[in-house]
């Protein structure tokens, strides 16, 4: 009989509670109160998300977010900052002993991405894993990972994009140097690309979410039985919104 | 004296490092380790930027440190290395 994980779908939440969440989960399941997790998400308002050694003043205009009502948040893993809008955003977590993980990080990376490229094959779209975190799809960025390991356990998220607006993307990401905006611009565009530009056609969030269940049961050997959080987590997620991923103290640690 | 340096490792991510340091002696005052790359656990940066508080800024000294540093907090690092850490430093001064 094939094991049990959960699946939780939880549409449009604000940034500090999706990383909230991201983070309760691992807290319960490196406990064993709940069984590996799959997670699939949204963003409500659209937010930045940065990785947890990069500066905050030095990624994001903090100013344009104000402006087009874009949060942002420090993650807990590390990697680059995200713009989260057309998307599916997924994470993953794990005990680090569970036999479906490897010790080593980044056999776990491939493993890991190795389920959305099979949730990206249910959409008739090939790609491939390309270490350190990124999945590409005609040649192009269409996916980005990061993992963390905490208390023996694997939390790992990533996004996979549904169509991608890269004018704005930048209008909100500082660039190191004004002068090349331009070429990274056209950089980025050579660089990325979405489900709906390989497909001709937009494609929704639950067929994706769909496509993308199939995928981690199919390379995990499992069913993903959809579940909701525990009281518990729900707590944890309340106590790690207020005190963390909200704060000024969290967000602008560096 | 207060700098900055961007860095692309090789084969890794980019690095951008703050360093505030004494021009006279050369030794390190204040260092921030930022950018996209990945270490484990993530507490490591801190215990590293803590740790070079006034170490001299030389390469042999600065790797020999941080290698150190790695080993004693069995620190993993994805897209970083000592090397490439400390050639980000290194490219601080003026």
């Amino acid at each position: 009989m094939k094991e049990k994980w959960r699946l939780l779908i939880t549409e449009k939440n604000s940034a500090y509670r999706n990383m909230a969440m991201d983070r309760a989960e691992l807290v319960s399941i490196s406990k064993g109160n709940t069984p590996p997790t799959v997670r699939f998400f949204t963003w409500k308002p659209r937010a930045i998300s940065i990785g947890y050694f990069q500066s905050l003043e030095d990624e994001v205009n903090l100013d344009a977010c104000k402006s087009l009502g874009v949060d942002y948040v420090r993650r807990i893993t590390g990697g680059g900052a995200v713009f989260h809008d057309k998307e599916l955003t997924y994470s993953i977590v794990i005990p680090e002993s569970h036999s479906q993980v490897s010790k080593n990080i980044m056999e776990s990376y491939g493993r890991i991405c190795g389920a959305i490229i099979k949730g990206l094959k249910q959409l008739e779209i090939d790609s491939s894993y390309i270490p350190i975190n990124d999945i590409i799809a005609d040649g192009k960025k269409i996916s980005g990972n990061a993992q963390t390991r905490k208390a023996k356990t694997v939390l790992q998220h990533g996004t996979i994009l549904m169509d991608v607006d890269v004018e704005e993307m930048f209008s909100l990401l500082l660039v190191p140097n004004e002068k090349i905006r331009d070429k990274m611009i056209s950089d980025v565009k050579q660089r990325v690309t979405s489900i709906k530009h390989i497909l001709g056609k937009d494609i929704s969030f639950n067929q994706i979410a769909d496509a993308m269940r199939i995928g981690f049961e199919e390379e995990f050997n499992i069913e993903l039985n959809k579940g909701i959080l525990t009281d518990e987590e729900i707590e944890l997620t309340n106590k790690f919104e207020k005190e963390f991923f909200s704060t000024k103290e969290w967000n602008h640690r560096r | 004296m207060q700098s900055r340096s961007i860095y692309k490792i090789p084969n890794g991510k980019l690095l951008k490092i703050f360093l505030e340091y004494n021009e006279k002696t050369n030794l390190i005052y204040e260092l921030k380790i930022t950018g996209d790359f990945f270490a484990y656990p993530e507490e490591a940066i801190e215990i590293i930027e803590k740790e070079l508080k006034n170490a001299l800024l030389n390469k042999e000294i600065l790797i020999k440190k941080i290698d150190s540093i790695v080993k004693k907090n069995q620190i993993e690092f994805i897209g970083l290395n000592p090397e490439g850490l400390t050639q980000g430093i290194l490219m601080c001064l003026k």
